[in-house]
This record gives C-alpha cells, structure tokens and sequence, in this order.
C-alpha cells in the first residue's frame, strides 16, 4: 500500500530551472545547478561568476604540445603573481582557480615536477582571477585554463573533438604558444610541428579578411631555456635557427608576435622510473623569463581595448 | 594617448627636458598674470600643457617588469691597473715587493704558510695575518649534522671509508677559516690579470682542454659575463660569476686556499652548539629558525640579480660571515649525488659538484636553508652561481713568535716569485662519524 506524502511545491527551483545559464565559452544553455556544461565542458562557475559580478572576463590560452611545459609555467606565472606584491598582482576568483598553482608550487618545492594533466576536459584545472595592476585603476578579470597538450593536438588535428578548446581559443584575447626548447635544440621537429599547426588553426579563427594579419597577439615562448643558454640569450635568434617554420610562419601570420624564452629548474637530472623511464627531476626552482611575456600580453591586450 | 616627443630619447634627459619646460612656463603664466600681459601667461599655458602631454610615459611592461636576464649595466669598466700589478711585475728577489704584491692580490694566506711565513719579518707577518683576520671568519671545530644521502657519500670519505645505511649523519669538523664575502669581480680581477688562465699549473690535467673555452663575451680569458677581460661597471663588489667549479678551483690555488667542504659550509651557517643530551642545536639559516626574506637577496626580496656583497648585511651568521643564504650559490669542494632527493638516486648527464646557499632567483624558502644542497655540472658556468674559499687553521702558522726556522724544509726555505700552486683540498680535515 503506498502512502499519501506531503510535497511541498519549491516553485523558486522551478524558476531557476526554468531560466537557462549560458555557458561562458560556447553558449550552450544549461540547468542552473549543471557543474559543467553539458555541450563543451568548461566549468559553469566560470559563467555564474561572470554573471555574479557582471564584467565579461578577458581569455588568455596557454597552449602548447604535450610536455611543453604548460603546467608548470601556468603554476608559476599565478603562484609568482600572487606573491609578488610591487608588480603585476592576481587574486584567485574562487577556490578551484588556486589548485593549479598549489599543485605546482607545491611538487616544485618537493623538486618534482608537477604529474601530467589528464586528457579529459572534466579534470582540466582553471584559473579565474582577478588582475590589478598598480597603473590602471580597474582591475581586469581573467580566465586561463590549464589544457592538455594530447587534447589540443587531437583539437587541432580533428575539430570539436574538444569543443571546449575549439570554444575558448575562439573567444581568447592572446595566446601564449609554449614550445619545448631542449627538444628544439636536439634536432627534434615535433614541437616545431605542432605550434606550426596550432597557430595555423588559430590564424583561420580570426584572420582579418582585409589585411590578412591574425589579430590576436601570440607570445612564442621557448620553454626549459634554462637548459639551452643559447635560446635564453636570444630567442629571436634561436627560433630563426631551431624553429624555422614556427618562424617563418610567425613573419607571415602574426602581425603581433614575440619571442621569449622561460625556465623554472635552475638544474635538471634525471630519475628512473618503472611506469614512465627516465623522469626530469629539478635540482632546485630559478624561475626566469615567466612574466615577461605575460606582461607584454597585457600591454597588447589593453592596446586592443583602446583601439575598440 | 597622445605619443610622448620625447620617445627614443633616454628617460632621465627627457624628463629634465620636460621639467625644464613646465618650469619656464609657470615662470611666464606667473609674470603674466601678475603683469596682466596676456600673451605672457598664454605662452606658460602652452608650455606646461605641452611638457604634460610629451612627459615620456613607460610601458607598463618597463614599469612592472624586473630584468629577469641581465646584469644593470652592460658596459666594461674602465680597466682597473691590478694591485699586485700583473704578472712578473716585482723583482723575484724583491722579499718585500713581493710581499707587497701578494697582500694586494688578496693572497695573504699563501704568507701565512709555514714553509713562507718563516722568511717574513714581523711587520710583513702581522699585515698578513691582518688580513686574513680581515677578510676570513674562524670556525671551530666540531660535529655538524647533513642531511641523509641515501647510501652514497656526497663528501670525500678520508681513508677511503665504504658508504654506510641511509639517514642523517655527523661529521666531525676541524677548525677553519672561511671568506668572510664571496670572492668579488675584483679579486678575480687580479688572478685573470696575472695570467691565472694561461698558467697551466693551476689547472687540473683533465680540464686543460676546456680551459681554452674559459671565455668572457669577448672571447677573452675570464669569467663568461666580463667583456674585455674585465668585469662590468660598476660590479666591482659583486661575487664572481659565470665561472664553473675548475675556475674556482684554479684560483683557489693561486691564492693558496681553497673550496670548502659541504660539512664546513653547513658548519659555518648552521653553527651548530652541542646539547647536554649529546645532540646539537643547529640553525636553518645563519640568522635563526625562522626566514626572514629581508636578511638575504632571494626572488622577491632583492632586485632579482646580483647585488654587492657588502648588502644585506643582516643576514650574517653567528661567525661573521656574510651572505651565506642568498645573491650566489656557492660552489663546495663535494660532489653532489642528489643529496636527500625523495626520488632517491638521481642520474646526472655530467658529474656534478655540490652548490649551497641560494642565490636572487631562488624561489622556495626551503631551497634556502643552509642545510639544502643542489648541484650543477663542473663546467657550468651561470649567472647565479660563485664561490667562497676556505683554508684549515691546521695549514697556517698564527703565531710568528713560534716559528722555528728549523721546522722549514730546506727547499723551500726562499720565497717563491710565482707562489706556486697548493693542493690544500688533498688535505681536508673532516671526519665522518656513524
């Protein structure tokens, strides 16, 4: 026999679910209580809070080949600005935007390197802060997710493979291209290849029709140049030399370009590993070159703003 | 934003310029309004308006960004006249010239020994052992504990001892003296300028390949940032860099010191006290327990590159000796097997040599306590590390009154012109306890 319960009618959850959320890269509608869109998979915290506090937030991509380095420069680049009090300073827009920098502040502290992001976007760590810098008064909003190379090759190989990076390098502001520079150094093409690709896949986003020039601006940052002393004194140089068709393809693209290079590990030695053979190892942290290109990112950007 | 005139012009000049112009302008707006001449404060007007609009602004990135690659100043310094005068500048048989010119080289030490101290009147001995007292620290002796190094020794074992389980262990430590400063571009100086590259009996047989590749930006013998065989304006305090552990080692040798052990450089920051229970209070940093980014030129606390070694003088141990923890690392006599790494054995490319101390860039608070020990390639040559130097109270004669000539040997009863190279790293006193 069933019995007669009392159900009280919440009609403001009906409201709620009757208003959709849009998401904030591809403006799918989703239900108000979805943690990820269900159409591209980005966080919809990131669309709450842009809502919350009603400013559009500027999207820098840090992309890159798998291994690239991506992890640990995003890690650092938000642990550095968070600690840096004079410069360019950042503030975490909710707690999972500080599980990035913790998770790699804290394996670098251990002199480890930080374990590899997974492929799945659920799993993606996202940085959403909030930028002031001590010359402008408005501080900027800011959403840099932390993607993973296989994911962004698979991307850029097969599009809407991942939606979610199709989606957010088409609404991102500048994009830091990240290239292993020790791979570069040693003869290795693939890296060269692959940013070849991407800023390919980028330049037919957004390419001016008129001019065509893409226009976002590309920072091309030579990474683990602590490790290659030639790339650190001159990434122009090095690229010429070791990446020549990244560069070449820079010259005819990218109207807004820059070379740079960054390292982290002020000495490296390796570890052997069962599951994974030979392990990098940082023999102590000298973060060198990271916000460099970040800071000229921003100049851009701001450039941009005025010219609208 | 309107573009400043002044743009391409260096910053100071322009903002002189500007000043100079905003001033002038006040001055006629002033006489103009007090002359009630309109074309006088019209003219001021104009002029403080332009001065404001061509006040030449920075980008943000000059405003905000630290030069994270190179050294303040770029330009060779005007070429110091070495003090000692270069190489074969006294007469060999000059006793006292060639006193004169080993003090000023910074080589006191080589005086101090007892093979040459013997030949030295009072006087002489009493400026060398002025100097030394001057410029290096005593340490007593003592036990000091190092970290665990997973079953490989990471000091040289006297007597050939075999490696013993994991786990912290002590090391018992004769007294010494060490560099109270890191060895400076200018104490370099004088070994470059008397030909420290070119005398092949300074350098180890095996590197002597290498030594030919030794060069500064120029492609001049010295260290790889100098220009010209010269340090840059400017840096004449600063600690040496941009040379590996051979050239530290070589002008060791020339100066008749040489590089500290790990457990001497642990000794003289840590200063460990014996306990009534046996143990020993030791300190994390030279200054206390605690870290204090503002005693030492770590990332985030200091300009972020190299600064003299006279700064931050707060960060001094209990011995006096200054900038342990920070500006350079400092390259140690020991080798480095990866020391207390949690991955345990660690393979390296090259053999490398135990650095301690940090340096500007140095990140993590833990990578900087005097017990951390990293280690690069013994012909890494960068821009963040130096060196000390140390010698054993054991090697040096203190007391010229107890000088007996008959302890001399007979050949080396004279003074030697080129003060010739001492291995004094073949005689450590160290020794290694369970």
């Amino acid at each position: 026999m069933t019995k007669g319960v009392i159900q009280p009618l919440e009609s403001y959850r009906l409201r709620q679910y009757a208003v959709p959320i849009h998401c904030y890269l591809c403006d799918a509608e989703n239900t108000c209580d979805a943690e990820l869109c269900s159409h591209c998979l980005a966080p919809m915290a990131l669309a709450h809070q842009a809502a919350g506090q009603d400013v559009q937030p500027c999207m820098i991509a840090t992309v890159g080949a798998s291994s690239a380095g991506k992890t640990v420069y995003l890690g650092m680049l938000m642990d550095m600005l968070s600690c840096l009090p004079s410069r360019v300073r950042i503030v975490a827009r909710g707690a999972f935007s500080i599980t990035l920098q913790q998770n790699t502040a804290g394996a670098l502290s251990r002199r480890l390197f930080p374990d590899k992001t997974a492929s799945e976007p659920d799993r993606w760590h996202w940085v959403h802060c909030q930028l002031r810098r001590p010359d402008r008064s408005e501080p900027i909003e800011l959403i840099m997710p932390d993607m993973a190379g296989e994911a962004i090759l698979e991307e850029v190989d097969h599009p809407h493979t991942y939606r979610v990076i199709g989606a957010f390098l088409r609404k991102s502001a500048a994009v830091i291209a990240l290239v292993d520079a020790i791979s570069l150094q040693e003869g290795h093409r693939d890296h060269d290849y692959f940013t070849m690709k991407l800023l390919s896949y980028l330049a037919e986003l957004d390419t001016d029709p008129k001019t065509g020039w893409c226009r976002r601006p590309v920072a091309v940052v030579f990474t683990k140049a602590d490790q290659c002393e030639s790339c650190l004194e001159d990434p122009v140089g090095f690229a010429k030399s070791h990446a020549t068709g990244l560069w070449q393809q820079c010259q005819e693209r990218f109207k807004r370009h820059r070379f740079f290079a960054a390292g982290v590990a002020g000495a490296i030695a390796y570890s052997q590993s069962v599951l994974d053979g030979n392990v990098d190892v940082p023999l102590r942290v000298e973060p060198r070159g990271i916000i460099r290109p970040f800071e000229w990112l921003l100049d851009e950007i701001a450039e941009d703003k005025k010219r609208k | 934003m309107v573009k400043s005139v002044f743009e391409g012009y260096p910053r100071r000049a322009a903002v002189r310029l500007v000043l100079l112009l905003g001033a002038t302008g006040i001055l006629l707006m002033v006489a103009g309004l007090l002359g009630a001449i309109t074309p006088f404060w019209a003219a001021g007007a104009v002029l403080i308006l332009f001065g404001v609009a061509s006040w030449p602004r920075r980008t943000v990135a000059e405003c905000l960004s630290i030069d994270e690659t190179s050294p303040a100043r770029e330009e060779p310094a005007r070429r110091p006249v070495p003090a000692g005068g270069g190489s074969g500048a006294v007469d060999p048989s000059d006793t006292g010239g060639l006193v004169k010119q080993m003090l000023a080289q910074y080589r006191y030490v080589l005086l101090l020994r007892p093979q040459i101290a013997a030949d030295l009147d009072e006087s002489q001995f009493a400026e060398a052992l002025e100097a030394l007292q001057r410029q290096m620290a005593l340490v007593p002796d003592g036990d000091v504990t190092l970290g665990p190094v997973d079953g490989v020794w990471d000091d040289v074992v006297p007597g050939g001892e075999s490696p013993r389980a994991a786990g912290p262990r002590v090391v018992g430590v004769k007294r010494f003296f060490l560099d109270r400063w890191p060895v400076t571009n200018r104490q370099y100086f004088e070994f470059v300028a008397a030909g420290g590259y070119q005398n092949m009996s300074l350098w180890d047989e095996s590197v002597l390949p290498a030594v030919l590749d030794f060069v500064d930006r120029t492609g001049v013998p010295g260290p790889r940032f100098w220009k010209q065989g010269c340090f840059l304006e400017g840096t004449d305090d600063h600690p040496v860099v941009g040379v590996c552990w051979h050239e530290a080692v070589a002008y060791a040798r020339w100066v008749g010191k040489r590089l500290p052990s790990n457990a001497e450089w642990v000794k003289a920051g840590a200063w460990p006290v014996p306990m009534a229970d046996g143990g020993r209070a030791e300190r994390k940093y030279p200054w206390g327990d605690d870290m204090d980014r503002s005693r030492a030129n770590l990332w985030g606390s200091g300009p972020e590159r190299v600064v003299g070694v006279h700064e931050f003088a707060d960060g001094v141990s209990v011995g006096n000796v200054y900038q342990l923890i920070g500006n350079v690392w400092e390259w140690t006599h020991s080798d480095f097997h990866g020391g207390d790494h949690p991955l345990g054995k660690l393979i390296f490319k090259t053999p490398m040599k135990s650095i301690r101390g940090g340096a500007f860039d140095t990140y993590f608070n833990n990578q900087t306590t005097c017990q951390f020990q990293s280690g690069d390639g013994t012909l890494a040559r960068k821009r963040n590390i130096g060196f000390r130097l140390a010698i054993g109270v054991c090697d040096l004669v203190l007391d010229h009154a107890a000088l007996g000539k008959a302890h001399r040997p007979a050949e080396q009863q004279s003074l030697p012109a080129a003060a010739g190279p001492s291995h004094p790293e073949d005689a450590r006193g160290e020794e290694v306890r369970a």
